[in-house]
């Protein structure tokens, strides 16, 4: 946002777009800054979100899809809204082309909190879409200046099927990797799937992950959430050690709007990250 | 420094004013009074009890512009809307009424992100606080009493105004309040028997009684806190509403907004505009989950926000007793009584 006033987005133009499924309405976005000071500025960690802007159309808060380690860019994974509210924003956003210029405000809210995870086992729970501030972390953790600051790292991702899976290429190199323990599954598989089969929950149970000096990072639809939860607890995980990051309307995404409140929290500033822990002195009212 | 000058020359002060700035002041309109900007110093009305939209307008007004943007431009050539304020002079405003800015600087001009247009009109704008009038009967909504604050307290105001029979006496209270008095130079200066009067009012201020309940932060945020999955409870008191927002509108506290971008024939402005949890889309989401579906989970949300969440995040309570939502819910639904009955559920 702009220095002086936060309700003006900066200027980023758009130099990559991938298409993540077979469904094509999930896509990465790369921005890069129009402005050097706007990108020397724009420090964020792993687990914030900004406003994409749109003129004309609106503002949506996204999650930081890269890692504060990639220089020079900022990129979102973003799915068109709209089939059951209009998706302005989102369905603008995947009309456009690369080269195209959109605002951009943020960092916004608070981020995993890396100082806590530090010299911690962590395990990275995703299902589905909700995989792109867990892939900030996973990057930014395996990153070299970064590894040796943390234990070992499991990672759990499940999607429905084979397509609906996000970054690929990225998912094929942790496979191969010694320092991270990478576990891909999907609901279904098709002809060509050689990997796992079956749900998150029941998969998170199978790996049985060690609660020793560990912390779970858990996103997730919320069918999912419910399921693996209980797995997380049954393995003796305290409520301290199980993080998540919710979602709530938001328009502001500064505390100021009294959009997006659980009971006195706003989760565009007190979140969007929160321990089961702080969860629990809140209102069940999102 | 106390001031005076007569009722019917009142206009005379608001020429003085607006030739200053700007002056926001009760205005006579078809169904009651309101602040508005004057144009006409004629226009400026004291005879009134309190205005029907609270004064917050003066600086969180209904729409504000952010940018002006051209569709399809370059997002470079968009241009940020510049306030260029005058000095502003909000005249006449209601003791509970000058409570609330307090109450809501702290979520604007004071916590986290400070909001700049807040800050910019609040900065430029003194405050002429005015005395409810003690030899009228109070109206039966209000219970600014139980929030701590009386008829004729001065306390927010930069000058504070009290009515003794045909005259408008005048007090500077901050330095900033003494020095804008001190420039009025054509109106005369209070007598002796004008200052032991207006001391006396602000006394008497205490004795005029709105409705009352000992009502301690703590208990009550507790007791929300205690009650909020008590679903017959929020079912029975929310089961007249209608979720038509007017309790939000009203509120000299209510701060939600929406920002949306408003374009006609490729231009546009980005503006925010007053919002209310009342409604059911407010926590719409893209996927189509809303956690507040229901009109029992909306009030409760707007009750527990003004009672609880308030205190628990800024250490006060977000309402000022006015009496506005109970006086214009064409349901008669009344806080005050929510309050009362939470507290003995």
């Amino acid at each position: 946002m702009s220095a002086s006033n936060p309700y003006i987005p900066i200027p980023v133009q758009i130099s990559k777009i991938i298409n993540e499924v077979d469904t094509n309405d999930i896509k990465t976005f790369r921005f890069t800054f129009l402005n050097k000071e706007d990108e020397k500025k724009f420090k964020y960690l792993p687990g914030q979100f900004a406003e994409l802007s749109i003129y004309g159309k609106g503002e949506s808060p996204i999650g930081i899809a890269s890692s504060p380690t990639n220089s020079g860019y900022v990129e979102f994974t973003v799915q068109r809204a709209g089939t059951i509210v209009p998706g302005l924003v989102t369905s603008a956003l995947h009309d456009l082309d690369e080269g195209a210029q959109i605002g951009l405000r943020g960092p916004l809210g608070n981020s995993w909190p890396i100082e806590y995870l530090t010299k911690k086992n962590i395990v990275v729970v995703g299902g589905g879409f909700a995989f792109t501030t867990l892939r900030s972390l996973i990057n930014y953790m395996l990153h070299k200046d970064n590894r040796a600051r943390f234990g070992e790292i499991t990672v759990i991702y499940g999607a429905r099927t084979p397509g609906l899976l996000l970054y690929k290429d990225e998912l094929a190199a942790w496979e191969k990797r010694k320092d991270i323990k990478s576990i891909i599954t999907v609901d279904k598989g098709d002809e060509s799937w050689r990997g796992r089969e079956g749900f998150v929950p029941a998969v998170c149970k199978d790996v049985a992950p060690s609660p020793k000096n560990a912390v779970a990072v858990i996103c997730g639809p919320p069918i999912m959430i419910k399921f693996t939860l209980p797995v997380f607890f049954e393995l003796s995980f305290s409520q301290e050690n199980i993080l998540t990051s919710l979602e709530m309307r938001m328009k502001c995404g500064i505390g100021k709007c009294g959009r997006c409140n659980v009971g006195s929290k706003y989760v565009c500033t007190d979140g969007p990250i929160f321990s089961l822990a702080d969860l629990d002195g809140l209102p069940r009212d999102f | 420094m106390l001031k005076k000058t007569a009722i019917n020359k009142i206009s005379e002060l608001a020429a003085v004013l607006m030739e200053k700035g700007t002056l926001i002041a009760p205005v006579k309109e078809v169904s009651g009074h309101n602040f508005a900007q004057i144009l006409d110093p004629q226009k400026v009305d004291l005879d009134f009890y309190n205005t029907i939209m609270s004064p917050k307008s003066a600086f969180f007004p209904h729409k504000e512009d952010f940018i002006n943007y051209k569709v399809g431009k370059p997002i470079s050539e968009a241009e940020p809307v510049v306030l260029n304020l005058k000095p502003m002079f909000l005249f006449g405003v209601r003791p509970c009424d000058v409570k609330s800015f307090q109450i809501m600087d702290i979520h604007f001009n004071a916590a986290g992100i400070i909001d700049p247009y807040w800050r910019q009109r609040r900065e430029a704008t003194t405050i002429f606080g005015y005395a409810f009038d003690l030899s009228k009967s109070v109206d039966s909504a209000d219970f600014y009493n139980t929030l701590g604050i009386y008829a004729a307290d001065p306390d927010g105001s930069d000058i504070f105004m009290v009515k003794k029979d045909n005259e408008l006496l005048l007090k500077g209270i901050t330095l900033q309040g003494k020095k804008l008095l001190s420039e009025l130079t054509t109106i005369e200066n209070g007598k002796a028997a004008d200052k032991k009067y207006f001391e006396e009012y602000i006394k008497k201020g205490r004795d005029y009684k709105t409705r009352f309940m000992c009502l301690d932060q703590e208990t009550i945020t507790k007791k929300l806190e205690d009650i909020f999955h008590n679903t017959d409870f929020w079912t029975r008191v929310s089961s007249a509403c209608l979720s038509c927002g007017v309790c939000t509108f009203v509120c000299p506290t209510c701060y939600c907004f929406d920002i949306c971008d408003d374009t006609q024939f490729g231009r546009g402005t980005r503006r925010r505009v007053w919002d209310a949890c009342m409604f059911t889309d407010f926590t719409l989401e893209a996927s189509g989950h809303n956690p507040r579906t229901q009109v029992y989970q909306r009030l409760r949300q707007k009750i527990n926000h003004k009672y609880s969440y308030h205190v628990r995040k800024y250490g006060v309570i977000s309402c000022v007793g006015c009496g506005r939502c109970t006086r214009y819910c064409p349901v008669s639904i009344d806080i005050y009584s929510i309050i009362e009955e939470a507290i003995k559920t």
